[in-house]
């Protein structure tokens, strides 16, 4: 019967192939699972893409060498930053979390209980080579657990020729010299801009951050949040000022993100200053388009600041992992690699080593000035991660015509309180 | 005869392992997570009932949200149909180049929605957009328009890529449809002496009926259900207040103060009753007038 089925119409012949499919499939699967020759289960490392070009290709040149080492197979997964924050959580929420991770936050996996502390997995050289800002914030409740993996710093650009035009000699010291700045070169005509200002949602947090900073305020005044502080709605009223009474910046800041707004527009050679960092130096050198400058930011404090951006590499406590996992960063912070990769990706190094092969470099002298003062978001505080979130989709709607500065800060410390 | 049955069940077996694996855990999944207190991190800590249900309904942005979803999914759905009617005529009527126009308008269809969607943030751009600066040229526009950024044109600008990559399939549905009149009832109205707009509507739209019901019914779910383009253009506008219900519930998941797992399965859930009740009250009523007349 069935055999005569299987010549009629050759259906039978399809559920063996499917069989097979399935069985290949779980084989995989398990496969995947499978201790490797050489050293233990395999390793997952999610790593954050900073470039298309450089990411991918340092990791994975990094996990060959770990297992021909005699280090365990690594699963590496390379994920944009759009979704990495989605993808993490469906791996924790499944009960598979990563061994290895690299993001912009900590604190909330270290609250959980999901990190190992840093003395676990470092040897006491790495740990003591990391600088002292990056060991600072990335601590909970005074344990490091957030391992600092590269840094930024921000820093005031202008663009020369529109400052020639406009007959400004030098950049703005001052938030006074600013504006005059601002209003000269936006009195050029002809679609120029001022100042862009970017506190869409991608990333008002950071812009905001050195505004505030230099208006004499802060994220916190002590262990609590003082985000709607005098000087804080000072510095937001005079943001929204600059949109809505001088007129000196692109049109809807509140709406305008940082990569394909500001940037874009300076790349354009649009904008007289804009606040960009190393990576937006190395576009703008690679396409030789805008002759620019880069100064200290324009300030009201008694010494101009700068943000610091810091993301992390976290080791999660997993059955067995504590050595495969301790071997692998351990090859990261070899002084480098470590070095090679932060300088393909245009950062700043995070290691007292790193920063002094950097120096080598003079066009980095500026932020590599910058960075041993420069402030860092409170990250090591676990409710910053929804306080980030909550400025990034709020912060902007402040300086929209008809918006309110105060109310809209005194809505973010609410919720800044009564984070958990 | 008990071997029979055992042979079906392995004949069965495959699709039934695919619909469990691909529509049955997903919603277990789905109604589970929904019941469930999570960490900012994704990680488990314990159950709350309907909780999350009753923290939803108390969102502040929920009403505004479901307005945008109906303007969105009433406005291009409506739209669609109509010009796609149109499309399908002119697409019906032998002409040279025919089959060229028919391939040309797959295209929409055929590109990823992302790709689509960062098409048309260019093209809305304020500064550099091709929009302005045609509407300008023609002398249509005094002064350039911020099109995703203004609250009044941001949803329109939204539904407008929204109904350009709905029309494809729309057109191509009714298309089948009308290939499948039969042509004596034409012939049978002609003799009649039924004018053209007559004939349109007695012989046409009747007769596309199921076509034109098989068209509401799959754009109404996949209008509801589209992510990319709302959250591709909408992408700099702080807030909720250009959302759909889908777009409000990643935000509510990932990228609001919000980061709740929980609460995003709940609207989860509730979404696909929405989308359930909805098509279950077209197709109630379209039936009814059927009866009716």
């Amino acid at each position: 019967m069935a055999v005569r089925r299987q010549k009629r119409d050759g259906t039978s012949k399809r559920w063996p192939a499917g069989l097979l499919a399935v069985v290949a499939v779980a084989a995989a699967l398990v496969g995947a699972c499978e201790r490797s020759p050489s050293g233990g289960p395999a390793i997952t490392v999610v790593i954050a893409e900073y470039s298309k070009d450089h990411t991918r290709p340092f990791w994975q040149a990094l996990a060959e060498q770990y297992t021909k080492a005699g280090g365990p197979k690594v699963d590496l997964r390379i994920v944009d930053w759009n979704s990495i924050d989605q993808q993490v959580s469906t791996m924790i929420q499944n009960n598979q979390p990563p061994d290895v991770l690299n993001l912009n936050s900590f604190s909330s996996y270290a609250r959980d209980g999901l990190l190992y502390p840093a003395d676990e997995v470092l040897s006491p050289a790495t740990k003591n080579d990391f600088l002292e800002p990056f060991v600072r914030a990335g601590q909970y409740k005074g344990t490091l657990y957030g391992l600092p993996i590269l840094s930024s710093a921000r820093a005031f650009f202008y663009n020369k020729d529109l400052f020639a035009k406009a007959g400004l000699a030098a950049p703005p010291r001052t938030w006074d010299e600013f504006v005059q700045a601002a209003k000269k070169i936006q009195a050029l005509g002809g679609g120029v801009i001022g100042y862009a200002l970017p506190l869409g949602p991608e990333e008002a947090q950071a812009e905001w951050s050195i505004w505030m900073w230099n208006g004499g305020g802060d994220w916190k005044a002590g262990d609590d949040w003082a985000i709607n502080s005098d000087a804080n709605v000072r510095t937001l009223g005079f943001l929204a000022d600059l949109a809505n009474r001088e007129k000196v910046t692109q049109v809807n800041p509140g709406k305008t993100n940082r990569t394909d707004g500001a940037f874009q527009l300076f790349k354009d050679g649009k904008v007289g200053m804009v606040i960009g960092f190393s990576p937006l130096a190395a576009q703008l050198d690679a396409e030789k388009k805008v002759n620019y400058g880069v100064a200290e930011m324009p300030t009201r404090a008694a010494k101009a600041v700068t943000l610091g951006v810091e993301d992390y590499l976290m080791a999660f406590k997993k059955k067995d992992n504590r050595e495969a996992v301790k071997k692998f960063l351990d090859l990261y912070y070899q002084p480098d690699t470590i070095t090679k990769w932060i300088t393909a990706e245009g950062f700043l190094p995070v290691t007292k080593t790193g920063l002094e092969r950097m120096r080598a470099n003079p066009k980095l002298t500026p932020y590599l000035d910058a960075l041993p003062n420069a402030r860092l978001v409170p990250t090591t505080d676990p409710a910053w991660d929804r306080v980030k979130l909550d400025v990034q989709q709020n912060l902007g709607l402040a300086v929209q015509p008809g918006g309110n500065p105060k109310q809209v800060l005194d809505q973010l410390q609410k919720n800044a309180v009564a984070a958990r | 005869m008990k071997d029979r049955r055992w042979e079906a069940l392995v004949w069965l077996g495959p699709s039934l392992v695919l619909i469990g694996a691909v529509v049955f855990y997903p919603v277990v999944a789905l109604v589970g997570a929904s019941l469930g207190r999570y960490s900012i991190t994704g990680l488990f800590q314990g159950w709350v009932g309907a909780a999350n249900y009753a923290r939803l309904l108390a969102e502040p942005a929920l009403p505004a949200v479901l307005v945008n979803t109906l303007v969105w999914v009433a406005t291009i759905v409506s739209v669609t149909v109509g010009v796609s009617l149109a499309l399908a005529q002119l697409l019906n009527q032998p002409f040279p180049g025919r089959r060229l126009v028919r391939w040309a308008l797959i295209v929409p269809w055929a590109a990823s929605l992302i790709m689509t969607s960062k098409l048309f943030v260019w093209i809305y751009d304020y500064y550099f957009g091709v929009l302005n600066h045609a509407l300008l040229r023609l002398g249509l526009l005094a002064r350039p328009v911020d099109w995703l950024g203004d609250d009044a044109t941001v949803m329109g600008a939204m539904i407008a890529v929204g109904i350009f990559v709905s029309l494809p399939f729309t057109t191509y549905v009714l298309l089948a449809g009308l290939a499948g009149i039969p042509g004596e009832v034409y012939e049978a109205a002609r003799v009649d002496g039924a004018s053209a707009w007559r004939t349109y509507g007695s012989v046409t739209l009747p007769l596309l009926r199921p076509a034109l019901l098989v068209a509401v019914v799959l754009n109404v779910i996949y209008v509801f259900n589209s992510f990319p383009i709302v959250w591709t253009l909408n992408d700099r506008n702080p807030g909720f207040g250009h959302d759909t219900m889908i777009t409000y519930m990643y935000k509510i998941a990932f990228k609001s103060a919000l980061r709740d797992v929980g609460l995003a399965a709940a609207l989860g859930v509730v979404n696909v009753a929405l989308i359930l009740v909805a098509v279950a009250v077209y197709l109630k009523t379209v039936r009814w007038q059927e009866a009716g007349a």
